[in-house]
């Protein structure tokens, strides 16, 4: 018995220990990099990647993110199959990044959505250096599209002349517009943009938003002024429904952004003289009614219900508002109609700002055996797909796709490499041109255009009966794109180009609760809590809680890099 | 006088009652106003008028999730880890219980084991390190990810362990006499007593497991992977959120096709429809097993 | 007499002997017994553990916990000296504490309160439905708090038919902290409610009886007899309660703040989740759940020996 109790007592011993010594080294294990390149069965290279999705990806039954049209191209093509390391949309992909690096194992390639994240790498020596494999395997096509960016693009992925990452573009999406109800304006017979160069003055703004108010064309009984929502100084176009962007444009001034003053001084765009005249237009604007009197408490829900019952008639948002938030509009009254205008600066300009030109990066992990997979996976999709000229003979799957409206997530990178001016392009070259049935619409060559066109003239044909989405498409193509086009042609910008899009040190630390004061003290300002006076404290406010040492930051890090 | 207190009493009892009989309808109204909800079509609820009756009635949302596959899926996961983890749950309770409820004279060793059960409710090694383990042993993606880490429920074995000690010693006793060995009296005859006590940390388990959403959210790298209540937290997507961040064209136009009120509102009716199930087991082994568990001990 | 005596002394002994042989094989299978939970809790609960060495080192993922640099205690001192982490400190106390004591209130209230109903349909509906909520994930109850709290949510649209100003509950920092802390009074009240009335049921009827004919009227009767009744209970959870005083419930938290409640709503698990995992802290975020834990501990034990000491129960 006593033999059977050491026995037992031994046995446990050991295996508890041997538990622990074999968990110890897995754990500590796990830092240590994959040992190689498998390959599957067959012979093809296995690509790990993190997978940014949509939530509604819309992929026909049975094809995933990782087995795709898509997926199956690039085995197809590069003779690579890939595997998802993960797949998340969000906070959660955020995550999914961390855990990644804290296990030490990155995919073979994924996408970061910040600079800050792709330094971290970058000093963590954690990701390849893709300049050589850029050089050798990037198409002309693909090359051409970055230099369309002067290097901003680029270079916001290289580091110490070394390119690190493959950035996303972003394309030109400013300005930041005025949607106004068309047929609201036939309706009382309003005179807008006389001279026909789609700019409107504040007046005009003004006087508009007034008859409105005083007729109340949209017969709710409660007619509210023009909404802003409480981002109300949100910093760039993409998203930049219901700000103050386009009235600080009147101004040349541009909040939340860092940029060079008359004296070449780095100074913040939410501080400037003009910011504060601008806020003096909507706090004046808000004590007439001119703005919506609940303007700060409205949420985007709350705003979309004023245009749906047609309570307002004036927004301001970027061209493809229509597509996601003024559809529901469509929806309510079929006769509806918006035309978009941009707000005339004092200098007779549309004055804008250039937009942060990157964002996001494909990245491919140090030591990952076939980097130049991702440059011919950039080749094979924003090159030989995106020109494709007969995607149905030659590419018979991925146009079935295109007809099925396939989220474009579900592409192995999910970024967007574009010409800067490819929006415009193809407006002008393909949409245009075929809407005026100048060009058949099977000459056409990207597919997605090619159903914005057959969408398109669907609503041009019936107005009145056709469907929400093709109301959505002619206002967002013909309306934003087209005033987007005509200013360029026009040469009506006038361009700022902030000399700082990173993070710095204590913007991290200090940046959320210097941009709460920022949204609340605007706020206050305009609706006249506090006199437009009180600008100048906050501003010092700004400086004193962490903005002079942002400031003194971005000079440093900009007299580095010289 | 006597009138008078009549009266107040009278009063009183009204008050009284008002008072039980609206904490009641607050528990139940804003749930009722989810169901409303859900059955409601989606402009009503986007213009915010429906309260606590459906307005223009529509099952369409059911119809919507009865195709949904992914939802399902979420649903099949979350059974299946119930039943897993009710099984491995039970199992290492009752085994683990018995042995603790004796005295450390009669169970050399006990006092150790106890003390390692209790630091481990204490002290954890963190989020990214369990995250590590579990990654090590090739868990990630897989059902066992949500099972096994929480397979010792430490607050479960420690009321068992109690009930336990509560038994007669001459049960076990007479047990001994015929020759049976731990396991078996355990089998023959601490279960079958203490059923109640067992069906409230099933109860336990159960509605744990089948309400967590964070595991999922560590554990799983890929939607198709997720837990209900993970899926369902991911459905929380707040398109402010996105105008403030910057968005852009596409990413907006996707989210506004699935930020759906009512359509996520039915989802979450959906998934707390087997709670529903068992609330009648839930109610009376639960309120048996907390005032055991407390009051009595 | 005698006899007797030597033959219990004998039949003991006998039975000591053969219960000693039996305890060697009996404590070994309990010892097997024990064997299968130990071995899942030494490598989900103890193997983890290793990695509070993070919180010594600045650790880099891609040299791992061996090839990290140690910086003995900086990442605490580093803690210490943030601004950041005596707010969250602050924020997680009051919105602990707060839904502690209100919970046991509204809970204590309520158990008197329902005690008195005599209709059994109605006390037994009302039941039901007030222990639901606790049942339910704050992953769909986030979801039913949202709904009504919103700026265009149920309760702004009541504040409105008042001709009351809307309050954004959700978005604003002096707000939130009642909003976390009266959804969660609303989800447990009910629940937390049965071991009171359970309490309240024990007291002998007669008390009341003998307390009414000497014309006490009903405050008075709870006052001097049901609450006394339940005064060892009340003590008991509360010092029970009291380790939970650092969990403000990450689940609640975490599925109803945003960016511009986090002067106020951050609570340390959430303040943990966001710089040690997604801001990619590994260190910092490990040093700030030690702290946690540390202190958790403490008060787990204190109020164990402070139950046994008052109460003749506890914990463990």
């Amino acid at each position: 018995m006593k033999k059977y109790r050491a026995l037992f007592k031994r046995m446990t011993l050991l295996s508890i220990t041997s538990m622990l010594t074999v968990s110890l080294a897995a754990c500590v294990d796990s830092s240590s990099p994959k040992d190689s390149t498998s390959t599957t069965e067959d012979g093809k290279t296995v690509i790990t990647m993190g997978r940014v999705t949509a939530a509604n990806p819309k992929l026909p039954n049975g094809d995933t993110y990782e087995n795709n049209a898509y997926t199956r191209l690039v085995e197809e093509k590069l003779d690579a199959k890939i595997v998802n390391q993960f797949e998340a949309e969000g906070e959660d992909y955020t995550r999914q990044v961390a855990l990644a690096i804290a296990s030490g194992e990155l995919p073979d390639m994924m996408r970061v959505n910040s600079r800050d994240e792709l330094k971290e790498l970058v000093e963590n020596d954690l990701i390849a250096d893709l300049t050589d494999v850029y050089n050798e395997n990037a198409s002309d096509f693909i090359k051409e599209i970055y230099d369309s960016y002067d290097g901003r693009s680029l270079d916001d992925a290289t580091f110490d002349d070394r390119l690190m990452a493959i950035p996303a573009t972003i394309g030109a999406n400013a300005p930041n517009m005025v949607w106004i109800r068309q047929d609201w304006i036939d309706e009382l017979g309003l005179e807008l943009d006389n001279d026909g160069d789609s700019l409107i003055t504040l007046a005009e703004l003004e006087n508009t938003a007034k008859a409105f108010l005083e007729n109340d064309p949209g017969d709710s009984g409660n007619p509210v002024g023009i909404p802003f929502a409480h981002w109300l100084n949100a910093g760039d176009y993409g998203g930049s429904a219901l700000t103050m962007t386009s009235i600080a444009g009147v101004f040349n001034a541009h909040p939340r952004h860092y940029i060079k003053d008359k004296n070449g001084n780095i100074t913040y765009g939410s501080t400037t003289e003009g910011t504060k005249q601008a806020l003096g237009v909507l706090a004046e604007w808000f004590n007439k009614g001119i703005i919506d009197p609940q303007f700060g408490t409205r949420t985007w829900d709350d705003i979309m219900a004023l245009l749906t019952n047609g309570q307002t008639g004036i927004v301001t948002g970027p061209w493809h508002i229509p597509d996601w938030g003024l559809s529901t509009v469509k929806g309510m009254d079929k006769n509806a109609e918006f035309v978009a205008y941009t707000l005339e600066g004092e200098n007779g300009k549309a004055n804008v700002f250039h937009e942060n030109p990157t964002g996001q990066f494909m990245v491919v992990r140090k030591d990952y055996e076939h980097p130049e997979l991702a440059i011919k996976i950039l080749n094979l999709f924003y090159d030989e797909l995106g020109n494709a000229t007969d995607l149905e003979t030659d590419y018979p799957e991925i146009a079935k796709y295109n007809e099925l409206g396939v989220d474009g997530s579900t592409r192995p990178f999910n970024i967007e490499v574009y010409k800067s001016t490819s929006t415009i392009d193809d407006f002008s070259d393909q949409i245009v041109p075929a809407v005026n049935g100048e060009i058949s619409i099977e000459d056409i060559v990207k597919a997605g255009i090619k159903t914005d066109v057959k969408t398109i003239l669907e609503y041009i044909e019936d107005p009145e009966n056709a469907e929400t989405a093709a109301w959505s498409k002619y206002h967002s193509r013909m309306k934003g794109i087209g005033l987007i086009e005509k200013l360029t042609k026009e040469d009506t910008f006038n361009w700022t180009t902030p000399v700082y899009y990173g993070t710095t040190a204590t913007m991290e630390k200090k940046g959320a609760n210097l941009l709460k004061l920022e949204e609340e003290d605007f706020i206050r300002i305009v609706i006249g809590a506090e006199p437009l006076d009180y600008f100048d404290t906050f501003v010092s406010k700004w400086k004193k809680q962490g903005g002079d040492e942002i400031i003194a930051e971005i000079e440093a890090e900009l007299a580095e890099q010289q | 006088m006597v009138e008078n207190k009549h009266i107040s009493a009278r009063i009183g009892r009204f008050v009284i009652y008002t008072i039980v009989i609206s904490s009641g309808l607050i528990c139940l109204l804003p749930l009722w106003n989810i169901v409303a909800i859900s059955f409601s079509s989606s402009e009503a609820v986007t213009a915010n008028a429906v309260g606590l009756i459906p307005v223009n009635f529509t099952t369409e949302t059911y119809k919507m999730i009865m195709e949904d596959t992914q939802f399902w899926r979420s649903f099949g996961i979350s059974v299946q880890r119930v039943f897993l983890s009710l099984i491995i749950n039970m199992i290492l309770i009752v085994l683990m219980a018995y042995p603790l409820s004796k005295s450390k004279k009669v169970f050399k060793g006990r006092n150790i084991y106890m003390n390692l059960l209790i630091f481990s409710m204490l002290f954890n090694g963190g989020m990214i390190p369990t995250f590590l383990v579990v990654k090590n042993l090739d868990l990630l993606n897989t059902i066992w990810s949500l099972v096994l880490p929480g397979a010792v429920q430490v607050f479960s074995i420690i009321l068992i362990m109690n009930f336990f000690i509560g038994i007669p010693k001459s049960l076990e006793e007479a047990a001994i006499m015929d020759g049976a060995n731990p396991l078996q009296i355990l089998v023959k005859v601490f279960i079958p007593i203490s059923l109640p006590a067992l069906a409230t940390v099933a109860l336990f388990s159960i509605v744990g497991n089948w309400n967590d959403f964070f595991s999922g959210l560590i554990y799983m790298t890929k939607v198709s992977n997720y837990p209900l209540m993970t899926y369902i937290q991911s459905l929380s997507i707040s398109i402010e959120e996105m105008l403030k961040s910057g968005a852009n064209a596409s990413s907006l136009e996707n989210t506004m096709q699935v930020s759906n009120k009512n359509l996520n509102a039915a989802k979450i009716v959906v998934s707390i429809i087997p709670l529903l199930v068992i609330y009648p087991m839930l109610q009376k082994y639960f309120i048996h097993g907390i005032v055991v568990g407390s009051v009595k001990e | 007499m005698k006899v007797q005596t030597a033959k219990t002394a004998n039949w003991t002994n006998a039975k000591t002997v053969k219960q000693k042989r039996k305890w060697i094989t009996t404590n070994s299978m309990y010892h097997l017994m024990m064997l299968p939970g130990m071995i899942f809790l030494l490598i989900f609960s103890y193997i983890p553990m290793i990695g509070i060495i993070m919180a010594f080192q600045d650790y880099v993922p891609a040299k791992g916990m061996l090839g990290s640099e140690f910086v003995g205690m900086e990442h605490f001192i580093y803690m210490f000296q943030l601004p950041d982490i005596g707010k969250i400190f602050r924020n997680t106390m009051v919105i602990a504490f707060g839904k502690i004591l209100l919970g046991t209130f509204a809970a204590i209230i309520f158990s008197i309160l329902l005690n008195e109903i005599r209709l059994k349909f109605l006390k037994k509906s009302i039941q039901t439905v007030v222990y639901l909520p606790h049942f339910l994930s704050w992953v769909v109850l986030a979801a039913v708090v949202v709904n009504m709290f919103s700026l265009d949510g149920t309760v702004n649209q009541i504040l409105t038919f008042f001709g009351l100003d809307k309050l954004n509950f959700l978005g604003s920092n002096s707000l939130f902290q009642p909003l976390l802390i009266g959804t969660d009074v609303w989800k447990e009240f009910g629940f937390n409610s049965i071991v009171y009335l359970a309490a309240i049921t024990a007291v002998d009827p007669g008390q009341h009886e003998a307390a009414s004919i000497d014309g006490a009227n009903w405050w008075k009767r709870v006052w001097h007899i049901t609450l006394p009744s339940m005064l060892p209970i009340i003590l008991l959870l509360a010092i029970l309660s009291l380790p939970n005083i650092l969990n403000a419930g990450f689940d609640q938290v975490y599925n109803l703040y945003t960016p511009m409640v986090y002067e106020t709503g951050d609570i340390l698990d959430t303040y943990v989740y966001r710089i040690g995992l997604l801001s990619r802290e590994y260190s910092f975020g490990t040093a700030v759940g030690i702290f946690k834990s540390l202190i958790g501990m403490i008060l787990i034990i204190s109020a164990n020996e402070m139950a046994k000491k008052y109460t003749d129960r506890k914990l463990f």
